[in-house]
Parts: C-alpha cells; structure tokens; sequence
C-alpha cells in the first residue's frame, strides 16, 4: 500500500506559484488536496497560550537580579538605534503633515459609488440545479467571499435558490458545493478569470433589478 | 511605533530586563504556529518555546546582529523543537498508517479522516522536511525568508519542501 | 512651493517606508482577521505597499488575496496572484492616464484592469475613461462595457454603446441595466449584431420606473431606455 507517488516537477512549481508547463487535472487535484489538508490541519491546530510571556519572564526575571538593579543604564549606555526617541513626536508631526498636504499618496479603497436612486440595493436572486450537493451557498465579492455568508435552501427537485440585497454595480461570486467546490454560475452575465486558474461569475446589477436566464 | 529588536536587545543588556517581555510577545506571535506544527502537541510546544526564550535570554549578548534577533531566536527554537521531537519519538511508538477507506476517489473522502492521514503522516517525515513544509504550507513563508530564518540556501529548501510533499502524498495514499 | 511645504516632502521621502508599513499595517491587520497566516499576510501587504507607492489601489488586492485565501489557493500562488493583479492594475493606470485623466482614482484603476483582463484594449479603455468625463461613470462604464463583451457583443461594439450612452447622457443606472437588458435579448433569440442595433438605436417605450427592491425578472417590457432623459434619479 505504500507505493512511491510523488508529485511531477511541474504540481511542485504550481504550488510554488511559479510558472509550470502542464499539469494533468489529476496531478492538479492531488496537489490542490494536498495544500487544502495542510491548511485545514493547521487551522484546527491549538494555538499557544499568551500566559507563557509571563512563565519566560518569571523564569528571566529569578536569572537576571544584578542586571535589574542597574535600572536605567541603558541611557547612558552605548547603542545603536535608528530613532532616538526625542524625534519621535517630531516625525509623527511631520508625516501628519505631508499626508495632509500630499492626499495623493493616500491608499485608495474601491467602492464603488452608489447610484443615488430610490434604492441603493437590489434583491438578486441566485439560483442552482445541484440534487447530489449536501450544502451550496453563495461566495463573493459582496460578502467577502466568506462560504457560510449566503447559505441556500433546497427545493424537492434539488434545486438551490438564496436572495440577497446586493448593491447596484458589478459584482463577482461562484457557488461553493459543500464547503469546498467552487462553481460558476451558468446564468450569469460573464465568466471571468480568477486569477487563480478558475473562473468568476459576473453579474452587473442595475436598480431595477437583475436579468439573467 | 514598535521599537526595533536591535533597540529592545540593547536595552536589556544594558539592564532592563522587563523589555524582554517585548520579544516574547512578538516572536510567541510569529513563531508560535511553527512550534505548535512542528512538534505536533501544544504542551511539547509550549515546552520547547520556554525554554528557547530561556536559553536565548541566557545567551543574548552572543547574538551578532541584534537587528536580527528573530532569525537568531528561530534557530534556538527549532533546536528546541526537534529536541522535544526527539523525546516524543523515544517514548511514543508510532503506529502503522492505514489509509482510511482504500483507493477511493478524493470525494468521497471525510475531511477528517484525511486530516488524521495528513497528522500521522507528519510525523514520519524527517525533522527537516517537517519545518520546511510548515514553513511553507502553514506559515505561507517565501522560500528566501525561510532560507534567511534557516540558514540553508533556497535550492535545498525547495528540495526539502518537495520531498516533503511526495512523502506526504505517498504516506496518505488515498489522494489518487 | 513653499519652503515648508518642500521640508515636509523631504521628511516624507525619509518616512516613506515608514508610513508605508503604516497603511500595510491595515491591510495586514484585515487579511489576518480572515484567517491569513501572519507570514502571509505580511508578504501580500509588501506587494501592495509597493503597489500603492505606483500609484495603484491596495483595497482591491486584498481582496484578491482574500478570495485566494477563500478558495484554498495555496500561499505560493495567492501571493503570485495578488503581484500580477498589481502588475495589470499599473498598465490600467497608464491607460487611464492617456486618457487625459490627472489622478485615476482606485476604482476606475480597477475596473480598468479587470476589463484589460477580459480582453480590452488600452485605446478602448481610453475611448470608455474620456467619454465618461468628469463624473464618476467610468468605472461602472468599464465593467459594463466589460460585460457586454463577454456576453459575446464584440469589444467595439460594447465599447461603442457604452460610449454612447455616455454621450447621450444616459445616467448610470441605465449604464448598469445594460447588460441585463442584453441578457434578456439573447434570451429572446436576437443575435450580438441585433442586440447591438437595438440597444444603440435606443428602442423606445417609456420604461422610467426607477422600482425600489424588486428582482425584476422576466416581468420586464424588452424596451430599452431612449436616449431622452426622463428622470434625474440616478443620473450624475
């Protein structure tokens, strides 16, 4: 049963984020499950506890008595730090300014500006045939794309639906299958890139609603 | 603005031993995923934090490059971790990994029972392997930070990495 | 330039990195909140500090790393990922830019990338970016035009009615029902080339109901909105 499979050079430079010459959706899928079941492993990991701080400095504090009593030497001592802390208020002063007189170099958020009708959202109803899935819900640019954010219902015939108001402009999601299969949605506007190598639903969403087939 | 390792170091070598307090929490913070990972129990890990604070506090005015306290304090601590790894391996028998269900497609596969696969299989992975794929599969770190914080050229890591990976896949062997 | 003014741009130059990691401390801060390990999370706001030194936005590529993080991409290749949006995102701003616009703002950037991405030209970006003008309808016209070209109008032909109805001062929520009415055609049968037609020549009928929070399906008359103002909701 424990026969040598490893993986080609080429999953290896995928997971690496470089580039690669061609994977077959086998090799693929594997080192897919591979990082996803590291991930998963990791999250489900205990974390330490932040009372070992005080543990190491009660253990410090019994090693190093002579040290303390020298108290504030290190005035005096010799050192080599970057800002000495009289220019600090300074400096803070200084950047309050130029960020004020320099909005250019401010960060820029993307929100798109709301349309000043009547309404500002729009219910947009979504919509899948999947009879075999346990779960589906709706993951996006609209929520985050967090996969519980926008559960849907099941219907006798195996077809998930799920409203939501979303604001009016363009939005981009899939369906998540049972927490972990990320679909498009053939209804959709467009299908875009992820970026990731998979694909992205479109949908423009105007005030007076959605059109979609 | 948080002061620089550089900065804290020189402080408590010149005898204010309560900064130290500032690394714990800042290396506890970034290093603490690794241990919990790489030794595989969050006791053993607390264990062999501890006691490279410790050790690390006991050797400070050793470190060269002060700036560089975090790499320097890695290299304690991954010692450490492997010490306590070592101790685990001599008192625990490891037992056999049974793929769970046989050669199954990915989907029908419980996410749990793969993440038990995923643990046993770890752990038979050889110390270096382990911290490179922790390194680069939990943390998220670049090959070139890790080749800073190990000292071991980017060449070798990535073969670490991939072995590591092959060792895994094979050990799990439901993942066809 | 006063002389103030240029010390304090010389105090900038050295804070720089400073106030750099400052603003990347809050795209760290909101990609750890969602779960991204600190390493990470650290190495994505890298990318986007240096992004924003371009003058490119960061929001958007935290988003991206967000949704790689969501859709369990591997770090390596959340982190390529979110360079090469980067990446795209600077040659959109260098189109927005010869369009005559002095500071494209983070939006209009991103919706330029994005529609780079599906396939746009630099001059049709520019054509989209000038015909919008001075309002804020360029970046919601670049995703419309970007959405009529993936729904199989060719990319002149969307551009041409996005232009259009900019020209003719249709406000942005005409612009943003564009592609839904689109959708409706094809469903009806009618070719890209007959979509085209109909949508430009601006078919008539009244259609001025601005409706507040219905989903408006199929319930609605296959007209499109004439060229003729009838409201000013939504108009800019």
């Amino acid at each position: 049963m424990n026969e040598w499979e490893g993986f080609g050079a080429d999953a290896h430079r995928y997971l690496d984020g470089e580039p690669f010459e061609e994977l077959s959706g086998a090799e693929l899928a594997a080192a897919d499950r591979l990082a996803a079941e590291a991930r998963d492993w990791a999250g489900r990991l205990p974390r330490l506890d932040p009372a070992l701080d005080e543990a190491v400095m009660a253990a410090v504090r019994e090693r190093a008595p002579a040290r303390r009593r020298r108290g504030l030497g290190w005035l005096v001592a010799p050192q080599t730090v970057r800002f000495r802390p009289i220019w600090v208020p300074v400096l803070a002063a200084a950047a309050a300014l130029v960020l004020w007189l320099a909005p250019r170099g401010r960060r820029a958020e993307v929100v798109l500006t709301p349309v000043r009708a009547v309404s500002d959202t729009v219910f947009v109803r979504f919509e899948l045939a999947a009879p075999l899935a346990r779960t589906v819900s709706v993951a996006g640019s609209f929520n985050g794309w967090q996969v519980g954010a926008l559960t849907m219902i099941r219907d006798a015939r195996g077809v998930w639906t799920a409203t939501a108001p979303l604001p009016v402009g363009e939005h981009r999601y899939e369906f998540v299958i049972d927490g972990t299969r990320w679909v498009p949605d053939p209804t959709a506007h467009a299908e875009v890139d992820d970026g990731f190598g998979g694909r992205n639903s479109v949908i423009v969403v105007g005030p007076k609603g959605l059109v979609r087939s | 603005m948080q002061p620089s390792d550089g900065t804290v170091v020189h402080r408590v070598l010149s005898g204010d031993v309560e900064q130290y307090r500032i690394l714990v929490e800042r290396y506890r913070a970034e290093f603490g995923r690794y241990a919990v990972a790489s030794v595989g129990d969050l006791d053993a890990a607390q264990d062999a934090m501890q006691e490279a604070f410790i050790r690390a506090f006991d050797a400070l005015a050793t470190c060269r490059d002060p700036d560089r306290f975090g790499a320097w304090f890695f290299r304690i601590l991954t010692n450490q971790c492997r010490n306590v790894l070592a101790r685990r391996r001599d008192t625990v028998p490891l037992e056999e990994v049974d793929p769970p269900g046989g050669a199954r497609a990915d989907e029908g596969l419980e996410r749990g029972e793969l993440g038990a696969a995923l643990e046993a299989a770890m752990a038979r992975l050889t110390p270096e392997q382990r911290e490179a794929f922790v390194m680069k599969h939990v943390d998220g770190r670049s090959y070139e930070e890790m080749a800073e914080l190990l000292g071991v050229g980017v060449d070798a890591l990535k073969m670490r990495v991939h072995r590591a990976r092959d060792a895994l896949r094979s050990l799990m062997g439901a993942l066809r | 330039m006063t002389r103030m003014h240029r010390t304090a741009i010389a105090v900038a130059l050295l804070l720089a990195p400073a106030a750099l990691a400052a603003q990347g401390a809050g795209i760290e801060d909101r990609l750890q909140a969602r779960g991204l390990p600190a390493a990470l999370a650290h190495r994505v706001a890298a990318v986007a500090a240096d992004a924003t030194a371009r003058g490119v936005p960061d929001g958007p590529l935290a988003d991206k790393a967000i949704e790689g993080w969501a859709k369990q991409v591997p770090p390596d290749r959340i982190v390529a990922a979110v360079q090469r949006f980067a990446d795209q995102m600077a040659s959109a701003r260098d189109a927005v830019l010869s369009a005559g616009v002095p500071s494209p703002t983070g939006p209009v950037i991103a919706a330029a990338a994005e529609a780079m991405r599906s396939g746009m030209r630099p001059e049709q970006v520019r054509s989209v970016v000038q015909a919008a003008g001075q309002g804020a309808i360029a970046a919601p016209g670049l995703s419309v035009a970007a959405a009529l070209q993936a729904q199989g109008l060719g990319s002149d032909q969307a551009v041409k009615i996005v232009v259009g109805a900019m020209h003719s001062h249709r406000s942005m929520s005409e612009l943003l029902d564009l592609p839904s009415v689109a959708h409706m055609m094809h469903d009806q049968g009618m070719s890209p080339g007959d979509i085209e037609h109909r949508i430009l020549d601006g078919e008539g009928g009244g259609g001025g109901d601005q409706g507040s929070g219905h989903t408006g399906e199929h319930d609605r008359p296959p007209t499109v909105p004439p060229g003729t103002r009838h409201d000013h909701d939504g108009h800019f």
